[in-house]
């Protein structure tokens, strides 16, 4: 699959006067393939909205390559093909929800009033299009936000923090949106906190610390490693010690055992054992590793959180 | 054109509604207003007061606008991260600086037309002849001064790409204050024969750099009809090729730092 994002040992420099030079993205390899949600992930300061910025232009790379959509960053044809929404935007509080997207929609070259209303349907806003800015609560000035980073029907967006500080039903709002545009076979790039939204919604994850990449790749692969947990009863414990099954801790209960096994191991084998011997199985728990674990794990082990 | 047009409207669209602009322009038209009743207070002719006391007004109030309306421009529009979404799209820096000048040189267009206007209106009626030859001579005033304002919104505008609001403005308002009345100053020591060649140097280099705002104040010859422009036409011509000359090479000086600025 065609790459939408690829950067090559991208980095970002500054001087600072008594620690030298600070290192913000340090020689970065990313790779963000097309029609994918992609979370970026990261502590406070490890280089999330440094390496947005230089992938928008907006910032120059000290050393290093990037490709948006296969050009180089800072491209202005790139520019028509892609959209951003800052982590809490500011838009101009005078203009009503329909003028923000015709000034944005101007940008562009746009003038379709038909367009501008449908995108705000998109995003729930229509019956609000005459109220300005300044009258919109934070949900639906994030929503406007969308509605303007789909005017030029991009392939690839750049959200950062996009459910930052929005209520649960505005954030399950603008989830369900972002999982459109992937129905729509665009591709989303995802700067976030919010680690149980992005499990629930990318397909793969980056996550930086230090300005370095400390792990990428498919959730699920990187989510492997979980565990299950099988308790039994009127069965003996010797018959999993017979099992041979690696790294797995039994815990006698006031009745019955706990098996705590991987989840690499398939449980209906040890569940059809304990039957055969006529004992009984009172509960199977998958103990699925989270997007939470892997993070801290992650940045415990590349770091100190800065 | 199309985006340096929609953000110069944006530009103009923010600046019509920002309250310490406002109360400044109503002030501005409030001491035009009362301005006739200020000629009793002078020795001199009702008329020569008025009309001195009206431009001087109309100069003062856009001066204080221009300055304010452009040391903020980009340094809030980084902090208020609306530049990030527009420098997203297909727009390049150069057309972002240009589009807020432009839009800072309509707001004041709007703002200054708003108090000649008043101006005008009140001259003419306090006037016994009413002869609108003379108001037309008065118009002249603003004229020059909207293109001294335009010339000192391009130095808050260029200054604005790399300094501080506050500093810019301390800044952008100590070249207007050097530029307008040292110029003349610097002009004399130039000219002096007897200068020691330092000084004379100095005052070159100065005269050459700093923009000459004093050009602009043509107050007195249309205050005053005994003081005369040889060439009126020739002269105002003249200092607004200079004037448009000096904001292009700020702009383009500007661009050129703001295209490498990191925001």
């Amino acid at each position: 699959m065609a790459a939408a994002i690829e950067t090559k040992q991208l980095t970002k420099s500054y001087k600072a006067r008594q620690a030298g030079t600070i290192n913000v993205v340090d020689h970065l390899d990313l790779h963000v393939e097309e029609g994918e949600i992609f979370g970026f992930l990261g502590p406070n300061g490890a280089g999330k909205t440094t390496t947005i910025k230089m992938l928008l232009g907006i910032i120059y790379p000290t050393s290093g390559e990037g490709f948006v959509l296969g050009k180089e960053i800072g491209d202005m044809d790139v520019h028509r093909l892609i959209s951003y929404l800052p982590e809490r935007p500011y838009y101009y509080e005078h203009m009503t929800g329909l003028e923000l997207l015709k000034f944005y929609g101007s940008l562009f070259g746009l003038t379709d009033k038909d367009k501008f209303i449908k995108l705000l349907e998109k995003v729930n806003l229509h019956r609000d299009m005459t109220k300005t800015i300044s009258q919109y609560s934070k949900g639906m000035q994030q929503r406007v936000g969308l509605a303007q980073s789909l005017l030029n029907d991009p392939k690839l967006l750049f959200l950062d923090e996009p459910t930052g500080g929005l209520d649960p039903i505005a954030h399950r709002e603008i989830r369900d949106l972002i999982l459109s545009f992937r129905d729509e076979g665009r591709t989303v790039f995802i700067s976030s906190h919010e680690l149980s939204e992005v499990e629930l919604i990318c397909d793969r994850v980056a996550i930086i610390n230090k300005g370095v990449i400390a792990a990428q790749g498919k959730l699920t692969e990187l989510l492997k490693g979980g565990r299950i947990e099988i308790t039994a009863e009127g069965v003996a414990e010797s018959l999993l010690a017979d099992m041979k099954i690696t790294d797995a801790n039994v815990r006698t209960l006031p009745v019955g055992f706990m098996l705590d096994m991987p989840e690499e191991n398939d449980p209906n084998s040890v569940i059809d054992a304990i039957r055969s011997q006529k004992g009984r199985v009172i509960s199977v728990v998958p103990r699925r590793k989270r997007l939470e674990d892997l993070f801290v794990e992650t940045v415990s082990s590349s770091g100190v959180n800065s | 054109m199309r985006p340096i047009l929609a953000i110069a409207s944006t530009t103009v669209g923010e600046a019509i509604r920002r309250r310490v602009l406002l109360v400044i322009l109503l002030i501005g038209v409030l001491f035009i207003v009362v301005a006739p009743g200020l000629g009793i207070l002078s020795a001199r002719s009702e008329t020569t007061v008025l009309r001195g006391f009206m431009l001087g007004v109309i100069q003062g109030v856009s001066c204080i606008i221009a300055v304010i309306l452009t040391v903020y421009m980009i340094p809030n529009e980084i902090e208020r991260r609306t530049i990030y979404t527009i420098l997203s799209k297909p727009v390049q820096r150069w057309q972002f600086l240009v589009g807020k000048y432009l839009g800072a040189v309509l707001s004041l267009l709007l703002m200054m037309a708003m108090m000649s206007a008043v101006m005008a209106f009140v001259f003419f009626l306090q006037q016994q002849s009413k002869n609108v030859g003379e108001v037309a001579d008065l118009m002249k005033g603003p004229m020059m001064y909207f293109v001294q304002m335009c010339l000192l919104a391009a130095v808050g505008i260029f200054f604005s790409t790399f300094l501080a609001p506050l500093v810019n403005f301390f800044l952008t308002v100590g070249v207007f204050l050097m530029g307008t009345f040292f110029n003349p100053l610097f002009q004399t020591l130039q000219e002096n024969q007897n200068t020691v060649p330092f000084v004379k140097y100095f005052a070159q280099g100065v005269n050459t750099f700093l923009p000459n705002f004093a050009n602009y104040n043509v107050q007195n010859p249309i205050i005053n009809p005994t003081s005369v422009i040889q060439n009126e036409g020739r002269y105002y011509l003249g200092i607004t090729v200079y004037g448009l000359v000096y904001i292009c090479i700020l702009l383009i000086i500007g661009i050129l730092i703001f295209d490498r600025k990191e925001v």
